[in-house]
């Protein structure tokens, strides 16, 4: 009867503690309408600006996503694979120079396959051409 | 008699990836089983050989996704021997401070999910509600979720920010650990559902070789913790249950929660009051390896995870072989199903926390 008791309290307990929660304030986002608050360091899609070609980050990348063009000593093409990418930030940790940086864009998704190769280099003379 | 073959799996909710199991039942009763692994393997020992060292970091975030920092520690470590590289004291601490809030967040996981698989609902959402404390953190400090690439060869890559937000965080999720306990540890249908199920005593676990939670609950006190070099500055008791049950995993992990917290408070103390390096300013991308064998472990949520490396001089390791605790969990499961009714299935695996890519590879 004791034992009958107990449990009863236990799961009126639990109840008590899951009804509490009813008045709290939700924790969730609606992602469309919301956008989520990004860190500075998230690694999303990459810039790049003022590239020197030097290959570093060719030599680390683990899923050899980046291509890298050269003639006469200047990029002419910087193309970086969306699918093959994993965002590991590698190519920004040891770029010698600090080019490329994986920024907080992160709706990355495409419906064509020309998108997926992300070509960076029109965006480094586009900028450079503001400036 | 209505004896028959039951196929679960592989595309099963509660497994939490992707693992099946070829029952061997009895109307309800579990006569046999045979567990098929493979499915999730992506060739993480064999993709080492054609990566250099530094490439091949990243990828061993994905070895176990819940505890990335232990796969990382173990992966880095190893290399650090074979470079014969003493690491800064600031970037141990760091690692300690980092892995046992993984372990913190990889427990109340596993706490959410296993309660969702015996159809409790509301703890999942306020495990991952705390759980999600923890990830925001980490995604300040390193970039992202779960996939970390935080630890490099000789240190961290960035020191230690935000250091005072980790309190409040660590206090919080002890504090809500009570509004579970109070949920689960008294409710009658929680405890007819994992007392005296799946029983497993000592003696099997360690002929098995299971480590971590799963053998301390069988009344076994191996952590792998106390005999590490950096965890030698710290305080901690080692969590232990005696009765080997579905129960007494639990307990042992929610137990491990307040004793990381323990371990996160001593380690955010030393970081607020002391400086140093974080790193040895070590240039990774031409690495000079000479031939030679290195190995490393670690303690994780899940057991015992060691790393070894075996160098042949060139730029790429010639064999790197991962052991990681959930493959020896999956292989006692026969024994532990053995008799006990379908419904019982997973209560028993769940308990165990089984992480499949771990056990694949």
């Amino acid at each position: 009867m004791i034992k009958f008791l107990k449990s009863i309290k236990a799961l009126l307990e639990g109840m008590f503690t899951v009804f509490k929660h009813l008045f709290k304030k939700s924790v969730t986002l609606q992602y469309p309408e919301e956008l989520p608050n990004l860190p500075e360091r998230f690694r999303g899609g990459h810039t790049l600006k003022g590239c020197i070609g030097c290959g570093i980050c060719q030599q680390v990348c683990p899923c050899n996503a980046i291509t890298i063009k050269k003639s006469g000593g200047k990029v002419t093409s910087y193309t970086i694979n969306m699918r093959k990418c994993m965002f590991c930030g590698n190519c920004q940790y040891y770029c010698p120079v600090g080019a490329i940086k994986l920024g907080t864009d992160f709706e990355l998704a495409t419906d064509s396959n020309k998108e997926l190769l992300n070509e960076l280099i029109e965006t480094n003379e586009s900028e450079a051409d503001k400036e | 008699m209505s004896r028959m073959k039951l196929n679960l799996g592989p595309q099963h909710p509660s497994t939490h990836g992707v693992l099946r199991l070829i029952l061997d039942v009895d109307g309800e009763k579990i006569l046999g089983c045979e567990q098929v692994i493979g499915y999730l393997h992506r060739g993480m020992e064999k993709m080492a050989e054609g990566m250099t060292y530094l490439q091949y970091l990243p990828t061993v975030d994905r070895i176990d996704y819940l505890s990335g920092f232990f796969n990382s520690y173990a992966y880095v470590t190893a290399v650090e021997k074979l470079l014969k590289l003493t690491i800064p004291e600031r970037a141990s601490i760091i690692r300690v401070l980092l892995m046992e809030l993984n372990r913190i967040a990889s427990h109340l996981l596993w706490l959410g999910t296993y309660l969702l698989d015996l159809g409790a609902v509301s703890p999942f959402f306020y495990t991952f509600r705390e759980r999600e404390l923890i990830l925001n953190y980490f995604e300040k400090i390193s970039g992202q979720r779960m996939m970390y690439n935080y630890f490099v060869f000789g240190g961290v890559r960035h020191d230690i920010e935000y250091v005072n937000e980790i309190m409040p965080i660590v206090k919080t999720i002890v504090e809500k650990l009570d509004d579970y306990e109070k949920l689960l540890t008294d409710n009658p249908i929680f405890i007819s559902r994992t007392k005296n199920t799946g029983v497993l005593d000592r003696e099997e676990a360690l002929a098995y070789s299971i480590t971590g939670p799963n053998l301390r609950a069988s009344n076994s006190h191996l952590d792998f913790r106390s005999q590490s070099e950096i965890y030698k500055k710290f305080e901690f008791k080692i969590a232990k249950a005696e009765a080997g049950d579905c129960f007494a995993r639990y307990k042992v992990r929610l137990e491990e929660i307040r004793e990381s917290s323990k371990i996160i408070y001593q380690a955010v103390d030393i970081l607020l009051s002391s400086g140093g390096e974080y790193n040895t300013g070590l240039n990774p991308v031409n690495l000079n390896i000479e031939a030679g064998e290195a190995f490393a472990d670690v303690e994780t949520p899940r057991g015992l995870t060691t790393c070894c490396i075996k160098s042949d001089g060139s730029g790429t390791p010639y064999r790197v072989k991962w052991r990681t605790g959930s493959f020896y969990a999956v292989q006692i499961l026969p024994k532990l199903l053995t008799g006990n009714m379908i419904s019982d299935i997973m209560a028993i695996y769940g308990s165990l926390d089984v992480m499949l890519p771990e056990v694949d590879r």
